[in-house]
């Protein structure tokens, strides 16, 4: 850029003299649309006028100027904030009319609450929240008390989002969310004073509403209270419509920094807000029918029903701070309805209730269970969040017990190895990273999450062999040094809960697929076959560390006292790999069943010109093969595993009756724990509903070409259940 | 861009020095000239874009290089700028209102009395 001229003459010439842009030194600005103009009439059809530099794909990607969807910068109303303000697009007061100052303002505070959904939802916060032109200068509100507290209890309130989910980074689908250039956001000391005066704003209000509730007589004594608005009998309804509007805001607010507390410290705290807010939205949303009355013919209509009483509210514009997106080109956003916003914030305020009501079990199982379960009701981004944080603090589990003793726990090992030497040793801590990563990336959404469980697989098999090699570089082969017997003991039994650690990573990356809909019907055999192949040997590692822990738990009690009882324990299988058992044989039982039915022509094969069943395959498992999870599996053995199944070598495997018998012979196991009864249960129903199917298929199958066979997840989320019907 | 990708059927001169005079009209070639100048486009919402000329069609779309977007802060005049870099920008011809290059005086004659022949 030249630098500005001061000789106005040379460079005004050109543009209708409003603009300063400045041409060169000792040059001007020439008018060549007269020039252009006749040149385009002189250009052939299709003829462009360019330098030897011209490259049409590069031209291509170039932005285009008025162009909605690419040009973040269209002048729409106004030129800037700066002159909306001034042509009183945000005026303070709102109204001289001090009822309709306060209807006006209730308005504001209900459509910014959509807004605010709208953001969580994944919208980038300048064309959400900050489309409000009251949030973007706050010093302008700060002689309405009422307007200027719940500004500002909204600026801290974004920031406290803001930074919880910029610390979890569960955001990446969501990229828009994190963006906040140029925007003011809370910060510092100020974040204190807000709540301060939300509270003295809360408090006037709430003897406004005293003051007109109470009889003639009582009414002398508290004279001196002004009322909130002009017209009495609107003034306890409008009292009640803000007093929950703003105890919302302040219980939203101490939730989220209860939450916020290291080691889950207020989480009980936050369980008591959180009770609150709900209350409280509850409150707003029987405001809504008085609101709608009062405002009834005063406004213009709100076509989105971003607020309660149907009116639009003023003082929002969202172009006006469009660019602060860039670099992204715009995106239209649609603004959440009033009642879908107080749906999500009911949602969301039910998903931390889970987060907050976690006991916070010492045990890596129980944790990775827990987020399972809480993924199951499909939070959305800031409660996944706020559960991530609480999981990992500061490198430690609940930021309580540190990584290694979360390890050696899992692993099955005594307390005492907590503090061993062996922690320093690099893969043990790159082992310690894995666990950490494994948990954030648990609280990511689905589709995310099952991505980087597929690449993470290859990091844990790396570190295993990385692992075994140390330990035999240690203790040479088979060998075990008497003297370092607890180095020997916590190197093998880590070693073995890596693997099965591992094997249930791929199983979890196996299962996300039914939930992102990643497989066809046609597919479905060889996934519920490497599912079952993943099974196999989760739960052969499972058995293996619980038969070693408990013989090592047997030695430490014969040490003590003799037992009798333990005898005989370490050739029962335990109730954990029985459960293991009954999915296995489902899973079995699927896969040989859709192999029987691929077979004998019932269900056909896609013909498609693309993919061949092996492209398939590898497309489907290429992250578990590049892991070798498990060894020596291959398509090869895949298909010498189904080509032969048939319906009459099925009958006599009794795939679905063995995992219905082993389901209900070990529910007596687990009386105490419903996730797992419930899992049985439904395992169950499964096996029995195929078991049927298959006999009938069995029977008439072969003479019967009009029998057509579907399935469908009404019992699983993700093993079939078969139905069978005559065409 | 709208323009098929086809090859322009003139061929363009390498240099300004115009040695090699193309079969083109007179007023394509003196536009040709004009490439890579520091140019300044104004459109319909009042924003002004400066870049370097890069490539224009028939229908009178242009491309700049480099572009700088400059929008007055007032609709009411004067007003300070504010300016954001753009890169390449594709400006269609029905929004453009008024179009400039740098030049120094004597080029300026000469343009103006090329465009009234």
């Amino acid at each position: 850029m030249a630098e500005m001229r001061t000789d106005e003459a040379a460079f005004g010439v050109a543009i209708s003299g409003r603009t300063s842009i400045p041409s060169g030194e000792n040059s001007v600005w020439a008018d060549v649309s007269p020039l252009l103009e006749a040149a385009c009439e002189d250009l052939q059809e299709g003829e462009l006028i360019h330098g030897d530099n011209f490259n049409l794909f590069a031209a291509m990607s170039a932005l285009e100027i008025m162009d909605p969807k690419m040009d973040s910068g269209i002048v729409c109303t106004y030129y800037s904030l700066e002159e909306a303000i001034e042509n009183g697009a945000a005026p303070v007061p709102i109204s001289v009319d001090k009822t309709t100052d306060i209807r006006c303002t209730i308005d504001i505070m209900d459509h910014l609450l959509a807004c605010e959904a709208t953001w969580h939802k994944g919208h980038s916060l300048a064309q959400t929240v900050y489309s409000c032109l009251y949030l973007l200068r706050p010093e302008r509100t700060l002689s309405h008390a009422l307007l200027h507290a719940y500004c500002k209890v909204i600026h801290v309130t974004c920031k406290a989002v803001l930074s919880v989910v910029s610390d979890a980074r569960t955001h990446e689908e969501e990229d828009l969310f994190t963006m906040a250039y140029g925007l003011p956001l809370g910060g510092g000391d100020r974040d204190e004073r807000c709540l301060s005066m939300l509270n003295a704003v809360e408090e006037t209000i709430s003897r406004q509403l005293r003051a007109c509730k109470a009889s003639s007589s009582k009414r002398r004594l508290l004279e001196d209270i002004e009322p909130l608005q002009s017209n009495p009998d609107l003034e306890e309804g409008y009292c009640r419509a803000l007093l929950c509007r703003l105890r919302f805001r302040k219980h939203f607010y101490h939730l989220l920094m209860s939450m916020k507390r290291p080691q889950g410290r207020g989480l009980e705290l936050a369980r008591k807000h959180i009770a609150s807010c709900i209350l409280e939205l509850d409150g707003c949303l029987k405001s809504s029918e008085f609101l709608r009355a009062s405002a009834h013919g005063m406004c213009e209509k709100n076509i989105q029903d971003t607020t309660a009483s149907g009116c639009q509210a003023i003082g929002f514009d969202a172009s006006l701070n469009c660019r602060l997106s860039a670099p992204t080109p715009p995106r239209s956003i649609k603004i959440l309805s009033w009642v879908k916003a107080i749906e999500y914030f009911l949602k969301l305020l039910r998903d931390l209730d889970i987060v907050c009501s976690y006991s916070l079990v010492p045990s890596l199982e129980a944790a990775l269970h827990f987020v399972i379960k809480f993924q199951k009701s499909q939070p959305d981004l800031v409660a996944r969040s706020h559960l991530q944080l609480l999981l990992v603090q500061d490198g430690k589990l609940y930021g309580q017990i540190p990584i290694f003793a979360v390890i050696t726990g899992a692993a099955g090992l005594p307390e005492v190895t907590n503090d061993h030497d062996i922690q320093k040793n690099e893969f043990v801590v790159q082992l310690g990273q894995l666990v950490i990563n494994l948990l954030k990336i648990l609280c990511t959404n689905a589709a995310w999450q099952r991505r980087k469980l597929g690449k993470m697989l290859q990091d844990w098999r790396v570190t295993y062999v990385q692992l075994e090699l140390a330990f035999k570089n240690e203790f040479g082969e088979g060998s075990k040094p008497s003297n370092n017997e607890l180095r020997f003991k916590i190197f093998q039994q880590i070693l073995m809960w890596v693997e099965e650690q591992t094997y249930w990573i791929a199983s979890r990356f196996l299962i996300l697929g039914f939930e992102l809909e990643l497989y066809s019907v046609h597919d479905y055999y060889m996934v519920y076959w490497y599912i079952y192949a993943i099974l196999i040997k989760l739960a052969e590692k499972t058995h293996l560390r619980i038969v070693m822990n408990n013989s090592t738990a047997k030695k430490k009690a014969k040490k003590k006292r003799d037992s009798f009882k333990d005898a005989g324990r370490d050739y029962q299988i335990s109730a954990a790999v029985l459960f293991l058992q009954s999915q296995i044989y489902l899973a079995e039982g699927l896969s040989m069943m859709f192999a029987a039915l691929r077979n004998e022509h019932i269900i056909l094969a896609p013909q498609g010109p693309f993919n061949t069943e092996h492209e398939i395959f590898i497309q489907q498992f290429e992250l578990l093969q590049k892991a070798c999870l498990p060894d020596h599996v291959s398509y090869m053995s895949f298909k010498e595993s189904t080509k032969l199944v048939n319906f009459s070598t099925l009958a006599m495997c009794d795939y679905f009756k063995e995992a219905q018998r082993i389901a209900k012979d070990v529910k007596s196991s687990f009386a105490n724990d419903p996730d797992k009864m419930a899992e049985l249960r439904r395992v169950e129903q499964v096996a029995e509903h195929n078991n049927i199917a298959l006999n009938v298929i069995c029977r008439v199958g072969a003479i019967d070409p009009s029998l057509k066979v579907t399935f469908e997840f009404s019992h699983h989320p993700f093993f079939a259940t078969a139905i069978v019907k005559r065409s | 861009m709208e323009q098929p990708a086809e090859q322009s059927p003139v061929p363009i001169p390498a240099t300004d020095s115009g040695e090699f005079r193309p079969a083109g009209s007179d007023r394509v070639n003196r536009t040709r000239k004009l490439l890579f100048r520091r140019m300044l486009v104004g459109i319909k919402d009042g924003r002004f874009f400066l870049g370097s000329f890069y490539c224009m069609d028939k229908q009178g779309n242009i491309i700049l290089q480099d572009s700088m977007e400059y929008r007055s802060t007032r609709r009411s005049s004067p007003s300070p700028m504010e300016q954001r870099c753009l890169g390449l920008i594709l400006i269609p011809s029905s929004c453009r209102t008024s179009c400039h290059v740098d030049c120094s005086v004597e080029e300026q004659l000469s343009l103006l009395s090329l465009s009234e022949k």
